[in-house]
């Protein structure tokens, strides 16, 4: 799933002919000025203005100001871009949009089931939704099929709208439907969802996109980026490795973390996530999520070993991996070292211990290559298949608190070893 | 026993290089277990009549590649099951087709980054014809002494380690690839190993979920226990908890859940697979989907390094109940090998291979290429020139800078003689029928011979004749003269004493200015002397000269036309060059340049 902000995701419900507020998305105070004569609506309404960043918590940070006439508008456009958050994060677009007058505000979204989708609608919104939950009808609605009239007005009937708005209210689920099926989108969500007051209109005010991003190659009018999912914009190093990733055969994957210890080069989209679970049962803290798998090139996994190594005060790095079905070891090993190599030269290293531990075709080569390092003056520890996946980070963690420092130190022939052990 | 794939699973993949490369590891798998290759036929528009050569055993199998599964099936109607490894953008319509085709009972799809849309409009497909689609993005089906349906279990090397050869007692799902493997390996080394290991892909809502493999798992009997690989996201792990509560199993349940960092890292992080993601609030956790497994009864390890000593100890209690019995241990030798390739079968010293080819002069397999053991990088940065490697390469010597000196001359004194001779004629004339560059050199240097430039090395081995048999000049004309003819290197067609030919007077001035051992020219010259007396044009030519010195400086007789050929080829690139330039048009020779000597025009007789 991939979030979208809202100006493009208004945009794309608009273009099912849902009714949206006038808005614009401003970079700058010169570019809003001009704008101004171009939207009638932005001298004859009352205007919000928000941060049109992926933040969370828009509203506590004082990111949101509404209720505006203009000029106090292009004095919150002026005053929000170019602040800086807490995180370091600075606020480069807004979006001011129109206040749509209203009494009432409704609740529709629709989300996507494994038979399809499923739609949701109540007749009260806003932040009363969180509290009137038991309020919300359900439908669902089969892949490749669309509600039926009488569906949607039994739905709209059921979440209690009054006789006036019935016909509206059931058209405009269609249309909402119908957008989420054709612009694959895995989840919609309207709240609040209002009638103007005046024509009685519905107007979607305030809306939660979330695309498949995997549909991109149908869809040549996506000419938006995507948003990062976790309230803050993707860093530097992390955007470097997503280039990357979207150049290759197979994948290369860099979220940092703050204030971790410990680094994660693991292979594999399932084995990554047992190497992260086993740093954090063992109380390390990861400085990172990474991941390598589906055979990707050596440049491409040594761009991604630079980023790892480039992570602030990190002790250890977990190079995990289970036993691949076709990633060549040798040759992705061959990047790991390479960017290690990098980093050593770099300064990068220094007191980092690198733990090893993988399987797959052409094992005995790659594992050897990195023991090679050794002799480089790199900490390094390798094991092979016999040792059980995570048990890497517990030797790693467990190393640092033990008192007898160095004893484990020298990797000789690891291999076995906590195979026996086992038996 | 097994579930989905077996002996009588055949295959057609959809797809290029990556189905090519999948095929050869399942031929590898065949070649293990001894059974027939299941890999019937290709369906890969692109390629589409053409063949892939998939290795099997010693042998090299031809596999047709069609245009559409329905003419795969037509001509191989024993297919029932299709792998797809297409790109995300056409994994729809060819999944799709291969669902609508009748004979295809279960299709598996290894592409990634395929839209949930697609996906569900697949399971609908397959749900509606009664069919299994299993993935996207799953790495494939293994069936232990059976079948293998993809690159699951590995490099063959793995396959025996994780004693893939044959059934063991427990069934394996795993929405990760790469730790199917894993879990493979834990088997066999904790108990006996598996019946069949499926990757069902990483996907929010995969084609097929664990509950599909569960109820088949249930009803094999050589099936004791099943291990799952979950992870956070989706409800796919909560799911098969339920089925396993709902009624008392026939088999054990394991499993193994990630993504419990989860509770400490950022909200909304986005791991490896696609599905991995918890839900807005929090349903789908694995702590959650772990909590469900054990009320239902399953065994669920507290860490992954815990599920091997739980597989050991259930596998124990199964063969203290006699419901299993200890698997013999099979001897690595019986087991069929990977054939060698001729490479790895000499580097092990298995093979000795009588070479088809004996060089004695170069070598380029290290990193530059050695001329008669001498690096070509070494040879430039230390000064040598192009008569060096000459040297190197026909003669085996490495020349002094004099001798190297000569050599030069040698060349640029027979690089050309203009258009007019047979040689760049020859090449003029193709070069002007519109041949490309090598065969138009080829035709001039086809003209190279005894009435053309190649007289230097029968010119070459006579001189020499004569020298090591200490003849005189009389002697050697006399010998000449009953046993062969004319002598080479003597005699030119418009060159005499008083017409001197400049280059051969320029060459053996050069020669005899560096006081240097020249017995061969110095008896030329005095050949000549004599030939000359009874006739103006019996000097020593060109060809005659180069040859004396050339004995002199040691080259072999056998390489002397070589120089001649290697210089003129100079000449000869150049004509073609320039006639390709001026865009010159055919040449066809007029009329009046050709003498008609043959009878006139008769009647044609009746054939009698």
């Amino acid at each position: 799933m991939a979030k979208v902000l809202e100006g493009p995701g208004m945009g794309l419900l608009k273009k099912w002919g849902i009714n949206v507020p006038g808005y614009v998305v401003v970079t700058s105070a010169e570019q809003f000025n001009p704008l101004v004569s171009a939207h009638a609506w932005l001298k004859e309404s009352r205007l919000v203005v928000k941060a049109h960043e992926a933040v969370g918590s828009r509203m506590k940070l004082g990111l949101v100001k509404v209720d505006l006439d203009l000029a106090a508008a292009q004095r919150a456009v002026k005053e929000m871009l170019g602040k800086t958050l807490d995180g370091g994060m600075t606020i480069s677009q807004v979006i001011v949009s129109e206040m749509i007058p209203h009494k009432e505000e409704y609740y529709i979204s629709v989300k996507s089931t494994r038979e399809g989708a499923e739609l949701m609608l109540a007749s009260v919104g806003g932040i009363e939704i969180e509290s009137n939950w038991d309020k919300v009808k359900k439908i669902s609605v089969q892949v490749a099929e669309v509600p039926s009239k009488d569906e949607l007005t039994d739905l709209v009937k059921r979440a209690g709208f009054g006789r006036d708005l019935v016909t509206r209210v059931a058209e405009f689920a269609a249309k909402l439907h119908q957008c989420f099926e054709q612009e694959d989108a895995q989840y919609l969500e309207i709240n609040p969802l209002v009638s103007r007051s005046g024509d009685g209109e519905l107007v979607a005010l305030d809306a939660v996109t979330l695309l498949d991003a995997d549909a991109r190659f149908r869809h040549p009018d996506w000419d938006f980026s995507f948003a990062a999912e976790f309230g803050r914009p993707y860093s530097e190093n992390e955007r470097a490795v997503m280039e990357v990733d979207s150049k290759i055969k197979g994948s290369v994957k860099f979220i940092e973390i703050p204030n971790g210890d410990t680094a994660l080069l693991p292979a594999g989209g399932g084995a990554s996530v047992f190497y992260t679970d086993a740093v954090v049962a063992l109380g390390g803290k990861p400085a990172n999520y990474a991941e390598y798998s589906g055979d990707p090139p050596d440049w491409a996994v040594e761009v991604l070993t630079e980023k790892v190594c480039s992570l602030p005060n990190i002790k250890r790095i977990i190079v995990g991996g289970a036993i691949a079905n076709f990633t060549n070891v040798k040759k992705t090993f061959a990047g790991i070292i390479a960017g290690f190599r990098k980093a050593k030269v770099a300064g990068k290293m220094n007191g980092v211990e690198i733990w090893v531990r993988r399987g797959g075709p052409y094992e005995k080569e790659g594992l050897a290559a990195m023991k090679t390092l050794e002799s480089e003056g790199f900490l390094i520890h390798v094991f092979d298949r016999n040792t059980p996946l995570t048990d890497i980070v517990d030797m790693s963690l467990k190393k640092e608190a033990a008192p007898s420092r160095g004893k484990a130190g020298t990797a000789k022939t690891k291999s076995g070893r906590a195979g026996e052990a086992r038996r | 026993m097994s579930i989905v794939a077996n002996r009588d699973t055949r295959v057609v993949i959809q797809g290029g290089p990556a189905g090519v490369n999948a095929a050869r590891r399942m031929a590898e798998f065949c070649h293990l277990v001894k059974a027939p290759l299941t890999v019937q036929a290709f369906v890969f528009p692109p390629d589409a009549g053409k063949i892939n050569e998939v290795p099997y055993g010693s042998e090299i199998v031809s596999i047709p590649v069609y245009k559409t599964v329905a003419e795969a099936v037509a001509q191989h109607p024993e297919i029932n099951t299709s792998l797809v490894y297409v790109g995300p953008d056409r994994a729809l319509g060819a999944t799709r087709e291969a669902l609508n085709t009748g004979s295809i009972r279960l299709v598996s799809m290894i592409t990634e980054g395929v839209p949930e849309k697609d996906t569900k409009l697949l399971t609908r497909i397959a749900r509606e014809k009664g069919k299994i689609f299993n993935g996207p993005s799953a790495i494939g089906i293994i069936s232990a002494g059976e079948c293998r349906l993809g690159v699951i279990g590995g490099a063959f090397d793995n396959l025996i380690l994780s004693k893939l050869y044959r059934p063991g007692s427990f069934g394996v799902i795993t929405k990760s690839g790469g730790l199917s493997n894993e879990i493979i390996w834990i088997c066999s080394q904790f108990a006996d190993g598996v019946t069949t290991a499926i990757g069902i892909g990483g996907d929010a809502y995969p084609g097929s979920d664990y509950v599909t493999y569960l109820e088949m798992f249930e009803k094999d009997p050589k099936t004791h226990a099943v291990v799952i690989v979950g992870e956070m996201g989706g409800d796919l792990e909560e799911r098969a908890a339920e089925w396993y509560g709902a009624k008392k199993r026939r088999i054990k349940l394991m499993a193994v859940i990630s993504g419990f960092c989860q509770e400490v890292l950022p909200k909304g992080m986005k791991f490896g697979h696609a599905g991995a993601k918890e839900g807005m609030k929090g349903e789908g956790s694995a702590r959650h989907k772990a909590d469900r497994l054990r009320e239902a009864g399953a065994i669920v390890p507290a860490t992954f390094g815990g599920l091997g000593p739980a597989i050991k100890e259930f596998y124990q209690e199964l063969i203290a109940k006699g419901l299993v019995k200890e698997a013999a241990a099979v001897a690595p030798e019986v087991l069929p090998r990977l054939p060698k390739t001729i490479e790895e079968s000499r580097k092990s010293g298995e093979v000795l291979v009588e070479p088809l080819v004996k060089t004695t002069i170069s070598d380029d397999r290290g990193e530059e290429p050695l001329y008669y053991g001498y690096a070509a990088s070494e040879l430039i940065n230390r000064g040598y020139q192009i008569p060096h490697v000459i040297g190197l390469l026909w003669n085996k010597k490495l020349m002094t800078q004099q001798e190297a000196e000569i050599i030069k001359r040698i060349i640029m004194l027979s690089a050309d003689h203009g258009p007019a001779v047979s040689g760049a004629l020859a090449t003029i004339i193709a070069s002007c029928a519109g041949i490309s560059m090598a065969q138009s050199i080829a035709a001039g240097m086809i003209m190279i011979g005894p009435r053309f430039g190649g007289a230097v090395t029968d010119a070459g081995k006579w001189f020499k004749y004569a020298v090591e048999n200490k003849f005189s000049v009389d002697d050697f004309l006399n010998y000449m003269k009953a046993n062969v003819g004319p002598v080479p290197g003597i005699g030119h067609r418009v060159k005499s004493v008083k017409n001197p030919d400049k280059r051969v007077k320029e060459l053996v001035g050069y020669v005899k200015s560096l006081n240097i051992h020249t017995p061969h020219l110095d008896f030329a010259l005095e050949v000549e002397k004599v030939t000359t007396a009874k006739k103006d044009t019996l000097i020593l030519n060109v060809d005659g000269t180069i040859a004396a010195v050339l004995v002199d400086l040691g080259f072999p007789v056998e390489s002397l036309n070589g120089f001649f050929i290697l210089a003129r080829t100079i000449g000869l690139i150049g004509h073609w060059i320039d006639q390709k330039q001026q865009s010159s048009r055919l040449i066809r020779l007029f009329d009046y340049l050709i003498n008609y000597a043959a009878p006139k025009k008769k009647d044609v007789p009746p054939l009698k």
